[in-house]
């Protein structure tokens, strides 16, 4: 395996090279940089990657009278600004005393609050906050910098000053050292090699969701084969049948005009079952009220159990047509669900009915007292 | 069953005279000492009720849970109709209103099936042929006709071809009248019985009439009548509702072409017969009559076979179109059928006259042609309902082995295996020398494989255009469709055409 460099870790460490503290260090060597900070991370006893500890501070709060260890330490991480005056704080009052810092200390504050009320503050501010105050155009909605932590870092790299340049120029030939040799290293890639797969990319399934579930529900003494071939004759009974005419008090769910659905069979079941399908269940539940009665809760379904009590209401509807195949009788039914004339509405309108019934019974809670005889 | 005393009660009752304790029916629902509600049991000296029992089960009877069975819903016991299953298994459906109008879509005429051009292109079939091709029962339930628009085929390399040879055979060139003999082979769903009816919608183009056997098997499988031929030939049978429903497909098939030819020889078998009606009149004997039909088949075929009048007859003469003639199945032909003699031993297939008639024509004629007027013998083997006939397969290859060129008695010419049983009849009947008549073409044998990317493309793309298929049809696509499907094998095109999509994950 090639070596794995980072390279937003390599940007994000130059920076740190023209700390005042390690000048000459940046001109000679990255590697020292890394070592350095690698040392210092160690002795901290904060294990962390080097990119999340080297970073370069934004702010521009004086340094004056910084003890040694302090600058260090700022160098070392990138606090937020009042994260780093609350730590300034704690340093200043001899920390353990017992009295808090500020809340503003202690949560954070915008730069922006801190900035309308200081004067000095507002005197030393970057140059683009300086611009933007100067501009007033607070209300045009559009920021002319970036707030994206990243991509501001590497505009201002590409931006950036002489020495800026520099130090980039540095690190480029160091990355495009390490590239030739990651690319010599791994012989035979014509290419660049693929990006990482996602999550679910292994993931392959040669049929719908929907399609396998309603084809394992059609089959019968484990037959799998026959099933798919009995589901091929649906889809194909979808395909060529008329299209569905819409009775308006029990239509499909939204989708694309009743012409188009036959060519689309698959979004045609789709509607068909998702129609048809109850939201919601009734669950028995004992302990509410007592007695050892029962009451019936409503209970939300997942999406995969609706359609599945949907299919089933479907195939079991089909087991009274008079067609003499399966696949056919099945078939039917679906064409008189799209159209509203099945049984199978009325099953699902019950259901509702019921649930909605059932309302009271939500807010019980079950009883945890018991008593014993 | 829980008793409304507790217990330390019954202890305290225990120390109680015996009379002062209440009667069981006298006691009281529910005692006063308890802060628990007061739970109703029946009363025990009220009569039960017949359906409601309760405190368990009775005496003997079992105590597991008893779970409730599905009834069986009522109606299944009235089976469908007689003959509607397998109505509904042949049912042959050529068209879906549903799928979209392929526009710019070419049909199937003279110009385009030998225009190299249009390879790869699917041409539709002409309407007004449909019912000839019926009626010849070209189509196959399981080709996939019912969900485009029109019936329409793959016009590949192998039907340009065979476009080109029927526009020779046709034609006015030196190939004029030629007989092209061919035994179809190939892998399965490689389009064998549909290059056959590619086969039949060109002769019907070009006017030629047709002979068909849908069926091989239909033929050897005892379903149809049969009985001795004669009673100077006891060991030959005829099948006469199957030679009438031959009759009766090339009939319909061939009108216009069989009412414009007339009967231009004397056949003293049909007395009913005379010279000078035409041939459609002739086949109708046959259709009306089964018991002459093999009698009139004959003269049918001798009719169209003739190249010229009687003496006398002339007049009646007119020249005879060249003849397509296609089996399909023909492994069944192979083999035992499942007729039997009085002595109920197996018919071989090749005492049938019926198949003998169709076989010998594979042989070269003794003097001339054995399509005179020249025209196509086509034969195909299938794969899905195939008898596994091991001197059926040597004789292909013999036949393969003799049509490249190869001397029987070298050493390199397929030999067979003389423990394997060979069926020495099978191997006579693919005996073919080199045919006398410069006319006649030699027997062989064309393999049928997958087709080309390129036919893929334009394949698939009708599906995309007939609205069947949601994918951009690009080269990279087809060739993963085209690999999928063994190399092009267009059965397993289609179905991957048809196959729907699956959503991304």
């Amino acid at each position: 395996m090639p070596p794995r460099l980072n390279l937003f870790a390599a940007r994000t460490a130059v920076p740190v090279l023209r700390q005042p503290s390690a000048p000459s260090a940046s001109q000679r060597c990255i590697a020292s940089a890394l070592r350095r900070n690698a040392a210092q991370g160690t002795k901290s006893g904060f294990q962390s990657s080097v990119g999340v500890r080297v970073q370069r501070r934004w702010n521009s709060s004086a340094s004056d009278g910084k003890t040694p260890e302090e600058a260090q330490r700022q160098a070392e991480s990138m606090p937020h600004v009042s994260e780093e005056a609350a730590e300034i704080n704690k340093i200043m009052h001899k920390e353990g005393n017992g009295t808090r810092s500020s809340p503003e200390l202690e949560q954070g504050t915008p730069v922006s609050e801190i900035l309308q009320r200081d004067e000095e503050a507002r005197k030393h501010a970057p140059k683009v906050f300086q611009d933007q105050m100067k501009n007033g155009s607070s209300g045009s909605g559009s920021r002319f910098f970036s707030t994206s932590a990243r991509r501001g870092q590497l505009e201002q790299q590409s931006t950036g000053r002489s020495e800026d340049q520099a130090s980039a120029a540095l690190v480029e030939s160091m990355i495009s050292q390490v590239t030739q040799q990651a690319v010599d290293l791994t012989p035979g890639l014509k290419f660049d090699a693929p990006g990482t797969l996602s999550r679910s990319d292994n993931f392959r399934k040669r049929y719908e969701p929907l399609l396998e579930q309603f084809t394992k529900l059609l089959m019968r003494d484990g037959k799998l084969a026959m099933a798919q071939k009995n589901m091929s004759i649906i889809l194909d009974h979808l395909r060529s049948s008329p299209p569905p005419s819409i009775n308006y008090k029990r239509s499909l769910l939204p989708g694309p005009p009743p012409p188009q659905l036959p060519l689309n069979p698959v979004l045609y079941l789709t509607l068909i079952i998702d129609s048809v399908a109850p939201l919601i269940k009734l669950r028995n539940q004992k302990g509410i009220v007592g007695g050892g009665a029962s009451v019936q809760v409503p209970a939300p379904l997942p999406e995969r159990t609706r359609r599945r009590t949907a299919i089933r209401w479907i195939i079991d509807a089909s087991d009274k047509r008079r067609d003499s195949k399966f696949a056919q009788r099945v078939a039917a039914e679906l064409v008189a669900v799209a159209e509203g004339r099945s049984g199978v509405w009325e099953k699902k309108e019950h259901a509702h009915k019921l649930a909605v019934a059932g309302r009271v019974n939500v807010g019980f809670k079950q009883r945890t007292a018991k008593f014993f005889m | 069953m829980v008793s409304s005393f507790c217990w330390s009660c019954l202890t305290r009752l225990r120390q109680t005279p015996r009379t002062v304790l209440p009667s069981p029916t006298a006691v009281p629902r529910g005692p006063a000492f308890h802060t628990s509600a007061v739970r109703f049991f029946p009363n025990p000296m009220m009569r039960k009720k017949p359906g409601q029992e309760l405190g368990g089960p009775k005496y003997r009877q079992s105590k597991s849970a008893r779970m409730k069975k599905k009834k069986p819903v009522d109606g299944k016991a009235r089976p469908p109709p007689v003959g509607e299953r397998k109505a509904l298994r042949k049912r042959i459906v050529l068209s879906n209103p549903n799928a979209l109008e392929v526009e710019g879509m070419q049909e199937l005429t003279e110009e385009t099936m030998v225009d190299s051009r249009l390879r790869g292109n699917v041409l539709a079939l002409p309407v007004p042929m449909l019912d000839q091709l019926r009626a010849v029962q070209a189509f196959k339930p399981k080709q996939g006709w019912s969900i485009f628009r029109r019936p329409g085929t793959v016009l590949r390399r192998e039907t340009l071809e065979m476009g080109r040879l029927f526009d020779n055979i046709s034609g006015v060139g030196e190939d004029k009248g030629t007989a092209v003999k061919k035994i179809i082979t190939g892998s399965r769903k490689s389009g064998k019985s549909v290059h056959l009816l590619q086969a039949m919608a060109m002769a019907f183009t070009k006017k030629w009439v047709v002979f068909t056997v849908p069926e091989a098997q239909d033929l050897v499988s005892a379903t149809t009548g049969y009985g001795p031929l004669s009673d100077e030939n006891p060991n030959l049978y005829v099948q006469n509702e199957a030679t009438a429903s031959l009759l009766s497909r090339t009939l319909i098939a061939n009108k216009t072409i069989l009412s414009k030819l007339q009967v231009s020889r004397i056949h003293p078998a049909l007395s009913a017969v005379q010279p000078g009606m035409t041939l459609e009149n002739l086949a109708k004997f046959g259709v009306q009559d089964p018991a002459s039909s093999w009698a009139v088949f004959q003269a049918l075929w001798a009719e169209l076979t003739a190249t010229s009048a009687t003496t006398g007859l002339e007049k009646n003469f007119t020249p005879r179109p060249p003849i397509l003639v296609t089996v399909d199945g023909l492994a069944h032909w192979m083999r035992n059928s499942e007729y039997r003699t009085t002595e109920f031993e197996p018919i071989h297939a090749h005492d049938l006259v019926f198949v003998r008639h169709f076989l010998s024509l594979l042989k070269p004629g003794k003097d001339e042609s054995t399509l005179p007027n020249g025209g196509a013998l086509l034969y195909a083997t299938s794969t899905s309902n195939n008898p596994s006939i091991y001197s059926f397969e040597v004789a292909l290859k013999q036949v393969a082995a003799r049509h490249a060129g190869v001397d029987p008695s070298a050493p390199e010419f397929p030999k067979l295996d003389p423990y394997s049983n060979p069926d020495s009849r099978v191997l006579e009947a693919f005996i073919s020398t080199k045919p006398t008549s410069a006319q006649e073409g030699m027997l062989e044998v064309q393999t049928i494989g997958g087709v080309s990317r390129d036919e893929a493309r334009g394949f698939m793309e009708y599906f995309a255009r007939s609205g069947l298929l949601r994918e951009t049809v690009n080269d990279e696509w087809v060739g993963e469709k085209w690999t999928l499907a063994g190399g092009g094998v267009i059965g397993e095109l289609e179905r991957l055409g048809r196959r729907l999509r699956v959503a991304a994950a």
